[in-house]
């Protein structure tokens, strides 16, 4: 069953089997070149080991071209980052709420009134009892969700939320929330719909 | 009969029990994913057939048939071909047969236990890794037990010097441990986090199927062809630089490029996927080289033929990987048929073939019997060519079709699936086909080893009914 051919011809001990070829040059240097543009095309492409940097983003630079940095843009990107944090889990990230949960933000009569005082008032006290939303009464309780945020923080969530999904209503600036924030210190939450109403515009 | 052939059925004759107990299985296997495949393949031609049987499902039957190839054939396959290879390149039998032929069992219960596991729905959802935890630590330990034999005969070597074949099957008894370790501990036994599984799960898939199968699979060419062709192996630094850039850059890709992870991941396999370019070109030349001026004359070589169809589909097989992985492409071709076709493509087309061809060297000269049907063997070699061909060609341009029109979002997704249907019948046919040659190479492989079992039981009875010695009577 043994061939003449099945076996290695024998050599020479220390010497790699086989003919000595000439090392292959042409290899090297097409290794050489083609590592040369993987090297160019990663440094363009890769965000150099960035964990923030994904795809069809290249690098830090870029990703920080499209990040807001001042004027109203930044105050709503601001405002949407806490909105979604702090608010989104009960009112929803559309502000269209959830039954049994929170009312919805996007049309309610409280969030688009002319004067933002009462709007202001309820997150940094809370708000409890039955309230009439959009035509429908909510008889839930809501925490001083606003009171930990501070006065820029909240400033922007309620601008988030008087300008977004459709809402078409001006800022509240962080001066505003200061001096809400001075007038309500101490007080419990706004107990029902009649107290709402009693606050000021 | 002279020393060196002496020496060398010495050698064969080491690794017999071995050999038959991983070949015997592994060709067992293969049929079963042949058919497990068929069925997965019928759940798009008759959806309703295998609906009420969960263990039929696709779900279950694809990666079971997946599996059964890859850790059912490929791996014991690729183990009795390095066993025996480094054996004889080394110049020394293998000591202590029983521990590898021990292993060879552990390894096919334990291949036994994940295709059970799979089909019962206890599959771990990792691609290339569904074998649940029952079944992987038989796997890891038998692979250690014959990595460690392999390792011993290797170390014991009387040439001393190495040759090509030599690191790329050394290479690779270590790589298997190593991946598959680090894959069971990272995503079964302690999951890391979110993103970071899918991540070492691609890690894993590419390790095993590009690097593990090449490693293996164009060592024992590295080995085959020139012997075939009758001379030494022309080609040394080549097949060096091939080896390195080999596990350098096939060992860093695999990462999807609509992948959700920090760009510099896909960023990073698709430039080192552009590199494969190396090893391929290296490879096909040093064979190319090993085979020059005998392609013709040795057409008719059964071994040869499959070996050396082998490494075209390796080329192919790569040049397609290169492709997944090249951001434009890869936008039309992710989530289609063209990756199943690849993967197929690669353990079939190259591996299974090259393995075909390997055995049918191996086999006769260990067990010491001539194959019981040459000629099927012979015809095995178109059958399994043209089955490959008709599954993976259907699949490949199918995938193609199929992205293209993913990309239209005018064109609804039951439509774009139901007009990759008439690919996927051409491809059944092109499974039938290979369940055929699939068969005849269980035919011959057990016919062998039935031979030799019918020839030991032969000399225990001689054994027994032999007269005893006037001795022995008169104590």
């Amino acid at each position: 069953m043994s061939d003449e051919s099945d076996h290695i011809p024998p050599e020479p001990p220390g010497r790699p089997p086989g003919p000595r070829s000439p090392a292959p040059m042409g290899f090297f240097i097409l290794t050489l070149v083609l590592l040369f543009l993987a090297a160019v095309y990663f440094d363009h492409h890769s965000g150099w080991f960035n964990a923030q940097v994904y795809h069809p983003f290249v690098n830090a630079n870029e990703l920080e071209k499209y990040q807001p940095k001042s004027g109203e843009a930044a105050l709503l990107a601001r405002g949407m980052a806490t909105y979604e944090r702090v608010c989104g889990v009960c009112h929803g990230n559309d502000g269209a709420g959830k039954p049994g949960q929170a009312p919805p933000l996007a049309g309610s009569e409280w969030v688009l009134e002319n004067g933002v005082n009462r709007l202001t008032h309820i997150p940094l006290t809370g708000l409890s009892g039955a309230v009439d939303v959009k035509g429908q009464t909510w008889n839930l309780s809501m925490p001083a969700m606003g009171a930990a945020l501070s006065d820029a923080d909240l400033a922007a969530v309620l601008t988030y939320i008087r300008g977004s999904w459709g809402n078409k209503a001006g800022p509240v600036t962080p001066a505003q929330v200061k001096a809400a924030r001075a007038a309500v210190a101490g007080q419990p939450p706004i107990n029902g719909l009649q107290a709402l109403k009693a606050l000021p515009e | 009969m002279n020393e060196i052939e002496k020496l060398d059925s010495e050698i064969d004759a080491s690794c017999r029990v071995s050999l038959l107990a991983l070949f015997v299985g592994a060709a067992f296997w293969l049929v079963v994913a042949s058919v497990l495949g068929l069925i997965a393949s019928l759940n798009f031609h008759m959806p309703e057939a295998f609906a009420n049987c969960p263990w039929l499902t696709y779900g279950r039957v694809q990666p079971a048939a997946d599996d059964a190839l890859l850790y059912g054939f490929c791996i014991p396959a690729g183990l009795g071909v390095a066993l025996w290879l480094l054996a004889r390149s080394g110049r020394t039998p293998v000591r202590g047969a029983l521990v590898p032929f021990v292993a060879a069992h552990l390894w096919h219960l334990g291949v036994l236990v994940g295709l059970i596991g799979i089909l019962a729905g206890y599959s771990t959802g990792f691609r290339w890794l569904e074998f649940p935890r029952g079944a992987s630590s038989p796997l890891f330990y038998a692979y250690l037990l014959l990595a460690l034999w392999a390792m011993m005969t290797f170390g014991a070597r009387r040439e001393r010097a190495t040759s090509p074949p030599q690191w790329f099957l050394v290479a690779a008894l270590f790589w298997f441990p190593w991946i598959y370790s680090t894959a069971n501990l990272l995503l079964v036994a302690w999951p890391v986090r979110g993103v970071t599984q899918a991540v070492v799960a691609w890690w894993f898939g590419d390790n095993l199927l590009f690097v593990w199968l090449a490693l293996v699979g164009v060592g024992a060419a590295f080995y085959f062809l020139p012997k075939f062709c009758e001379r030494p192996p022309q080609t040394f630094y080549l097949a060096l630089f091939a080896f390195w850039t080999l596990v350098l850059f096939g060992s860093l890709c695999g990462i999807p490029q609509g992948a959700p992870v920090p760009a510099w991941l896909p960023v990073a396999s698709s430039v080192a996927a552009a590199l494969l370019l190396v090893p391929l070109l290296a490879v096909v030349i040093v064979a190319w080289r090993a085979v020059r001026g005998s392609v013709l004359s040795k057409w008719d070589h059964g071994p040869f033929c499959f070996v050396g169809a082998g490494v075209v589909c390796f080329f192919l097989s790569g040049l397609m990987w290169m492709a997944l992985a090249c951001p434009e492409i890869c936008r039309v071709t992710e989530f289609t048929w063209f990756v199943p076709a690849q993967a197929q493509l690669q353990l079939y087309g190259f591996f299974a073939l090259t393995m075909f061809g390997a055995i049918y060297h191996i086999l006769p000269r260990s067990a010491g019997f001539e194959l019981p049907f040459p000629k099927l063997a012979r015809a095995q070699f178109w059958i399994s060519l043209s089955g490959v061909a008709l599954l993976v060609a259907p699949l490949a341009i199918g995938g193609v079709a199929q992205g293209r029109q993913l990309q239209n979002p005018g064109i609804s997704f039951a439509v774009i699936s139901n007009s990759t249907l008439p690919f996927l019948r051409v491809s059944t046919t092109g499974q039938l086909l290979l369940l055929l040659g699939n068969l005849i190479f269980v035919l011959n492989v057990f016919g062998l080893a039935s031979a030799w079992k019918r020839s030991v039981l032969k000399k225990a009875l001689a054994l027994v009914k032999a007269p005893l010695e006037t001795a022995e009577v008169q104590a």
